[in-house]
């Protein structure tokens, strides 16, 4: 299918603006910057157009779904969540070095989707219990979730490798990365949206459940994963919010939390018993 | 002495001081999430049972002694989401009052203290008179915020407002609504009950099997399936599976409906959902009768339990039994044959015949039971039984449902009030100058500086922009 062979493509836009945010970082020239926005945002836009080709080409084979709907359609969809909040945080911060950080995870998340031969890109009707508005919602809100998480990630990296920056090391990359207190404002506003949205993310999916399986909870693993990655991160803001906590031990917990939502997304199914959305 | 006297009155008992603490929740919190992990490792409930086999029971018997085959529903579990729920609650209890007091806590307009260290775009001079500033400075305010106190001391006009008091109880509607989840899952496990029945197309029930013991549970109403169809795509993966239900009481219809995957019915508080579907043989079956000596071919459609007449008048014939797969072989009946004169004659026959006879050959004269030319002068083969579809549904009812809904909105209205909206104060001083009139704005806010710098931002701009409209004087 035509979108597929773009997605692919696009696979190869993100590692391109990968380098070129590398090339900034270690040459220090703002024009490889620019080039890397550029195509960034044109692999953005490449990357929309494409899943909406999906959805037509759906509609074409006369299945007529959202592409939002199995392993493929979700890796695609956790890519574009995470490039265009990265688009925004750049807009607004006017810094381009956290590019370099998130960039990456977009690439490899892509050429996942694309190129690993376990997942298959074939647009396949939905069983009927994927038949639900709920689900869709259920996916839409997890995975900006994931992708602010991702955010959250990439800046708690760059914190701790910004520690090791002092004025009489000359390190140009390690320079550009912004003050440490930047990050660690910017890193806890993702967790906090990526908290609400984890939280809906989680409250769809047991309304979904509900309606197809008459129990919105029965800590099957892919549940009590998405339980803990919340617990994980709920411990976080406390320990921000009440006891004040910054910094390293911030940065530290995030990226545990991080390492629970890349399990609870793919680690699960490495596990005895299986996530009622492969069940049916 | 006599310190220590006070110091003991004022320290809450053990208790409450241990679960009023943040540090126990933030523990309670990990607890939780690296105690879970557990139950994703070890098989649960039914899945156990088959890991129990091909393990050690030394080792079995130490799991299941922690419960941990279903550790979700043990006491220790429950007793460590139990102390959540009560760190949870005398936490909000203890620190209920100092928000309370900062909610109507209201400062006075003439504080000076905000204006300490005040970033220089903050303070500016117009070139207006002093009335008509503070008459546009009041307007404006008043048109932005509900209560707008102004203060005049000397030659200063000091003006206090402020907006999202209310923020400082988002963190008490998700811990809320947290418990109030909690309750929903508690209330459900107590009052509710999750069950399962398969209904054979056309017919009814009126029981249920309980999941977790097996036992019948009767229900208040009969449910009937008049017919149970699924759709598939084109490639042949299932598109929809329907029931068509229908609810008796008191012996007369009482609602009647399709139930689809995806969309269960409720009927007075039981909730059904359509979750698996099967055949079984139906009660009709099609021998073909083939006689020996004269070659022709006869075809019966004949009902279990039902003698049917053979075609020669030697005999009646009775299907006793009808099996979907009888040893591995395939569709099978029993028949009885009853002659005329003599000895009943009982045979399997198959309706993989040929199939059958090729990898076992001799089969059939082996074994006279299996043989279908037991009764001369026929050979019985069975050409068909009738399959029936039953429909399987989940039943269940759980009273704590609309609870656990409520808090699913309440802590999404709570957590968005806790992350996005603060409580801003704001002060604004106009004095009279000799040079001109100086505006002062200083804030405040309980979170998110940035929002509020922003707000102080619009206000300069919008207190300047009309300002300098008034031709100066100079
Ligand atoms: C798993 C469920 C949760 C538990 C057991 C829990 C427990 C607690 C406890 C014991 C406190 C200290 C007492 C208090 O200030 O009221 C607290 C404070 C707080 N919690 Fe939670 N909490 C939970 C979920 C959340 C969530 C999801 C949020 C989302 C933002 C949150 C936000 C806060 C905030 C902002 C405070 C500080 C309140 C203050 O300083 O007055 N809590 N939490």
């Amino acid at each position: 299918m035509l979108n597929s062979i773009i997605l692919s493509y696009i696979t190869f836009a993100y590692f391109f603006s990968f380098f070129f945010y590398l090339l900034m970082m270690v040459m220090h020239k703002e024009a490889f910057g620019r080039l890397a926005t550029s195509i960034t945002l044109a692999g953005f836009f490449g990357h929309t157009f494409a899943i909406v080709l999906r959805w037509i080409e759906s509609y074409q084979l006369g299945i007529g779904r959202a592409p939002l709907s199995n392993l493929y359609e979700s890796l695609i969809f956790f890519a574009w969540t995470m490039i265009l909040l990265y688009i925004i945080v750049e807009w607004k911060t006017k810094n381009k070095s956290v590019g370099a950080f998130i960039a990456p995870i977009a690439f490899l998340t892509m050429a996942y989707a694309s190129f690993s031969p376990a997942i298959s890109s074939r647009i396949q009707p939905l069983i009927p219990a994927l038949k639900s508005n709920w689900l869709i919602a259920h996916v839409i809100t997890c995975f900006f979730g994931y992708a602010a998480f991702a955010l959250a990630f990439a800046l708690s990296m760059m914190f701790l490798l910004k520690k090791l920056d002092s004025p009489e090391r000359k390190n140009l990359f390690l320079r550009i990365i912004p003050d440490s207190w930047l990050l660690d404002e910017l890193s806890y506003q993702m967790v906090v949206i990526g908290f609400l949205f984890l939280t809906l993310g989680i409250l769809t999916g047991s309304v979904w459940a509900y309606s197809a399986w008459g129990a919105y909870w029965q800590w099957d693993p892919k549940e009590t994963w998405s339980l803990i990655t919340w617990l994980v991160y709920a411990a976080l803001l406390h320990s921000r919010m009440v006891r004040g906590w910054k910094g390293n031990k911030l940065a530290t917990l995030s990226i545990i939390g991080f390492c629970c939502v890349i399990f609870t997304y793919l680690g699960v199914n490495y596990l005895p018993g299986l996530h009622s959305y492969a069940k049916s | 002495m006599a310190r220590n006297g006070t110091v003991s009155k004022r320290t809450p008992p053990f208790l409450w001081s241990t679960f009023s603490s943040i540090k126990l929740t933030i523990f309670l919190l990990i607890l939780v999430a690296v105690t879970s992990i557990l139950g994703t490792l070890i098989p649960q409930q039914e899945s156990a049972m088959k890991v129990v086999q091909s393990l050690s029971p030394s080792l079995v018997g130490f799991l299941d002694s922690l419960h941990l085959f279903d550790m979700y529903h043990s006491w220790w579990f429950r007793l460590i989401i139990g102390a959540l729920a009560l760190n949870l609650i005398v936490c909000s209890l203890d620190r209920f009052s100092s928000t309370l007091k900062r909610f109507r806590f209201t400062p006075s307009a003439t504080r000076e203290k905000p204006f300490e260290n005040l970033p220089s775009e903050q303070r500016f001079l117009l070139q207006a008179s002093f009335d008509s500033v503070t008459n546009h400075v009041g307007t404006l305010l008043k048109s932005k915020y509900k209560n707008v106190k102004r203060v005049d001391k000397e030659k200063t006009a000091f003006y206090f407002v402020q907006k999202g008091r209310l923020s400082h109880f988002g963190v008490y509607l998700v811990h809320f609504s947290v418990l109030l989840i909690l309750l929903g899952g508690f209330a459900g496990s107590l009052f509710g009950f999750e069950a399962f029945v398969n209904i054979l197309e056309g017919e009814g029930v009126d029981t249920v099997t309980l999941r977790k013991t097996r036992a019948l549970k009767p229900l208040p109403f009969s449910v009937r399936c008049d017919k149970f169809s699924v759709e598939f795509y084109p490639n042949g993966t299932p598109k929809e599976y329907r029931s068509d239900l229908v609810f008796f009481k008191d012996g007369r219809i009482a609602f009647q409906s399709p139930l689809r995957v995806n969309h269960p019915i409720t009927f007075e508080g039981i909730t059904f959902y359509q979750s698996s579907y099967g055949t079984l043989p139906g009660n009709r079956v099609r021998l073909s009768l083939k006689r020996e000596d004269t070659g022709d071919n006869a075809f019966v459609e004949a009902e279990i339990n039902q003698p049917f007449p053979l075609p020669g008048r030697e005999g009646e014939g009775l299907i006793t039994e009808i099996k979907s797969d009888f040893m591995r072989m395939g569709p099978a009946v029993r028949l009885e044959i009853q002659p005329v004169a003599g000895e009943k004659i009982q045979m399997w026959v198959f309706k993989n015949h040929s199939m059958i006879e090729e990898r076992f050959p001799g089969i059939f004269e082996k074994f006279p039971k299996l043989n279908p030319a037991s009764f001369k002068p026929y050979t019985f083969f069975l050409n068909g039984t009738e399959a029936r579809y039953y429909t399987g549904l989940q039943v269940s009812r759980d009273p704590g449902v609309p609870l656990v809904w409520t808090g699913f909105v309440t802590i999404i209205v709570g957590l968005f009030i806790t992350f996005f909206l603060s409580h801003r104060m704001i002060w604004i001083q106009v004095s009279r100058l000799e040079k001109g009139v100086n505006v002062a704005l200083a804030g405040t806010s309980s979170k998110n500086s940035v929002g509020l710098s922003r707000e102080i931002g619009r206000l300069i701009a919008q207190i300047r922009g009309t300002m300098d409209d008034i031709p100066s004087s100079c």
